[in-house]
């Protein structure tokens, strides 16, 4: 049954991922209306952390969930029974995973013509190092993200957490979007393969671009301007303990303006900064200048008095000023959900705002085996006792 | 328009999808994804061309609108229209493009197309199927939809700046325009799922993206960590948020380790070069205690890995199933043998200066219909004549006159 307020409520997907970059790629699926049933066992759980915790619980909201042991034989059948009666399948094992327990592309797609499969790994289904174990980190690490992120003439920083599983999440999810776009107008399914070394390594493409052509090799610009003549620009420390307030003047009449707001102090009418060439040649002793009148402000004082005349100011949030942020709570960004175990927990939203079919929140993350009756017996047609026979074979489980 | 199967590309995810793109800076990736998916994007440039073509590095560092590298990256497949969109003459025109478009994307600032008559209220009367996405700094609602926003300003008040760089250093936004990345991938996400709505509906909608929110979508604990347990995650360095990795030194550059996955087979190595110091004592199969004594662990490991090159260490470890890696320079991603054994890098022509260059490639590979960059950013106008003229039927004679009166 169609659900007209849900845009994907017409499909189901079967969602054999873990950690943070297959769950988040299903996670944005499921956010608009897909069937996403989660297939989790104690067997092979592993490092994934456990139902009832808040990682968990984020990553994996919308979902239902039911325990099978993909380690039996039984269990991959009924995965594959399961599969006849799905859209998609998402997995994010290293490749010889899915291959081992016959639940690959090719076999599967003989018997359900039209199946979809988004496989996520690290570096792909092919080549010589397949199997690698990667997780965000070792992707971003060679991608190069972290050689680049840090201050110029500064020891690699690099980003302290797996951006890089969201934006593969995210680029999964695009890829199976498009399949279904590619199935609806011929009927025809696919498999996709995704390296997140690959989706992540396509955002350095100006940098691989800017090698191929002027080889040069691109270095670190802490928070200088990377591709903009800019200046002021950058982060500068207001009152209070490790405060500040992101600035970004690109325009002259930019400048005027922040002068203007600074109370015009002498300084300001100097040679060195009369142009937008002077100020980026001068660009520290501008910054100390700047940041002369900025600590004598609340951050937010900053921010507002600048973003008044169309200047572009941030303040620099940590996770307490995001929960506090008015745009974000005008906009219901964070929200609450029931939680079976938890009671109500508070979630992030999602970023993208649908005028006709609006992101719902129906269901908080599954405990273990949630919907077990639900998908064996609803969906597949088992009777009770098979469900208990299963269950005490350990394949449900 | 979608329905009508054009010759072109056919075997693409996306063909006969037309997709109209005003977009700057947060939203030309967007477009981007769709091209490569085998959307028709027509890039809707202001008369002498956008914006972005300001924006460098540019080809041998001589700036020119036609050699901007940021631009060609950015919109590789598209084809370029120019119009005034502020004269009538090119609203006109606008609207008779919109009659044969599926999705439009723009970025301006929430009441910029309003003020046009542009609004998705509006354009919803006349193309009940359209699609609209609409990427800006705050979204199109709350007290701060009219502020001002860039790249950096969005990786501040997302959160991401705060948790990236040392405990004594200020916060640092992480390398190149992540933010305008994040926005144009659930853009492209979002249109995509609003297209699937429209199968099943046969109507459009608005499709409302906030930069600020992408930021703060995608920091992995950041949130979890508060709303679950009420910390605010702290720079930290290189260490991994969870202390699970950590840079360090060797002999050639840095390395990423896995610090205690398989916290057995890194000490046995380590000893088996006489370098594992006190970490064989029993007590250190204590999590929690490597965790509080961390800053022993770092420096005993610190001596072993300075003792060797990246390569040796990272190997090595692979075979055990340790996920590590070196720290890569742009120099080594261009090299990186796994990415050129599957094909990652592809080769655009550039007709105009006689060359082809190597660009980054497909985020993802589909079995059926491939991505692909089906030729490289057009240059200015470029496809003025094959649309207005060889599809809207405007004589040359009309278009020059078009041309005087500042519209294209």
């Amino acid at each position: 049954m169609v659900n007209n307020q849900d845009a994907l409520g017409d499909i189901r997907i079967v969602d054999f991922t873990w950690v943070l970059a297959g769950p988040y790629a299903a996670r944005i699926l499921a956010d608009s209306g897909a069937e996403v049933i989660k297939i989790q066992s104690r067997v092979t759980m592993g490092a994934e952390s456990p139902n009832n915790e808040g990682y968990f619980i984020t990553w994996n909201r919308n979902k239902r969930g039911i325990t099978l042991n993909l380690s039996k034989p039984e269990g991959r059948d009924i995965a594959r029974r399961l599969i006849q009666v799905s859209d998609a399948v998402v997995e994010n094992f290293t490749p010889r995973v899915m291959r081992n327990w016959g639940l690959d592309y090719s076999t599967l797609s003989r018997t359900r013509p039209g199946l979809i499969m988004l496989s996520m790994s690290g570096m792909g289904q092919t080549g010589v190092q397949q199997n690698y174990s990667a997780f965000g980190p070792t992707i971003q690490a060679l991608s190069g993200i972290t050689q680049l992120t840090t201050f110029p003439h500064h020891p690699p920083l690099g980003i302290g957490y797996s951006y890089a599983d969201h934006i593969a999440g995210l680029a999964g999810a695009l890829s199976l979007l498009a399949a279904l776009e590619y199935r609806h107008r011929t009927g025809r399914g696919q498999h996709i393969d995704l390296s997140e070394l690959e989706a992540m390594s396509g955002l350095m493409g100006i940098e691989l671009l800017n090698l191929a052509v002027n080889h040069k090799i691109a270095t670190p610009v802490g928070n200088h301007p990377l591709y903009h003549q800019a200046a002021p620009y950058g982060i500068y420390r207001c009152k209070g303990e490790d405060k500040w307030c992101a600035i970004a003047i690109f325009t002259e009449e930019e400048w005027e303006v922040l002068c203007h707001v600074m109370g015009n102090p002498r300084w300001t009418a100097e040679a060195r900064f009369a142009d937008l060439r002077s100020r980026v040649n001068n660009r520290d002793k501008l910054d100390e200048l700047v940041e002369e009148w900025t600590t004598q402000h609340e951050a937010l004082e900053v921010m507002e008095r600048l973003q008044k005349y169309g200047i572009a100011a941030g303040v620099v949030q940590d996770a307490s000023d995001l929960a506090h942020d008015p745009q974000l709570g005008a906009r219901d960004f964070f929200t609450q959900m029931g939680h079976p175990a938890r009671g109500s927990v508070t979630v992030d939203g999602s970023p993208m705002k649908f005028s006709r079919t609006p992101i719902r929140f129906h269901h908080s993350a599954p405990l273990l085996g949630q919907d077990n009756n639900y998908v064996y017996g609803k969906l597949l047609g088992m009777s009770q006792e098979e469900i208990k026979r299963y269950t005490e074979m350990g394949i449900f489980y | 328009m979608y329905s009508a199967l054009q010759p072109v590309g056919k075997d693409a995810a996306l063909s006969g999808l037309r997709v109209l793109d005003i977009t700057g800076e947060m939203g030309m990736f967007c477009t981007r994804l769709l091209t490569d998916l085998g959307a028709e994007v027509l890039k809707i440039e202001k008369p002498g061309g956008d914006d972005a073509r300001e924006i460098g590095p540019f080809v041998h560092d001589v700036p020119n609108p036609e050699m901007s590298l940021y631009f060609w990256f950015l919109n590789t497949g598209k084809k370029s229209l120019t119009l005034n969109i502020e004269s009538n003459a090119g609203q006109e025109i606008l609207h008779r493009l919109l009659e044969t478009t599926d999705v439009l994307v723009e970025t301006f600032l929430p009441g910029y197309m309003d003020s046009l008559s542009l609004g998705y209220a509006s354009l919803s009367k006349h193309y009940p199927r359209l699609i609209m996405t609409s990427i800006t700094p705050f979204g199109q609602t709350g007290p701060r939809r009219g502020y001002k926003s860039c790249n950096l300003v969005a990786s501040a008040l997302g959160g991401q700046m705060y948790v990236c760089g040392d405990s004594d250093t200020p916060p640092l936004k992480p390398y190149g325009e992540q933010s305008c990345f994040t926005a144009s991938l659930f853009g492209a996400v979002g249109t995509l799922i609003a297209l699937h709505y429209r199968h099943l509906s046969g109507r459009g909608q608005h499709i409302d993206i906030s930069l600020q929110e992408c930021v703060a979508s995608t920091l992995e604990h950041v949130n979890v960590l508060y709303m679950y347990e009420g910390i605010i995650s702290q720079r930290q360095g290189t260490l991994h948020w969870n202390g699970e990795f950590r840079l360090f030194p060797c002999k050639d550059g840095y390395i990423l380790l896995s610090l205690f996955r398989e916290w057995d087979t890194l000490v046995e190595w380590l000893d088996s070069e006489g370098m594992a110091a006190d970490l064989k004592e029993i007590r250190w199969l204590n999590v929690q205690l490597r965790l509080q004594e961390i800053d022993h662990i770092i420096e005993v490991v610190e001596r072993w890995t300075k003792r060797h090159t990246a390569a040796e260490l990272v190997e090595q470890a692979q075979l055990m199933h340790l996920p590590w890696a070196e720290v890569a320079s742009m120099e080594k991603l261009a090299g990186n043998p796994q990415l050129k054994e599957r094909g990652f890098f592809v080769e655009v022509e550039h007709p105009e200066l006689s060359s082809c260059f190597t660009y980054a490639g497909a985020p993802f590979k589909l079995s059926h219909t491939p991505w692909r960059i089906s030729r490289r950013a057009p240059l200015i106008g470029e496809h003025n004549e094959e649309i207005y003229c060889g599809e809207l039927g405007f004589s040359p004679h009309e278009l020059a006159a078009l041309r005087t009166k500042g519209v294209i």
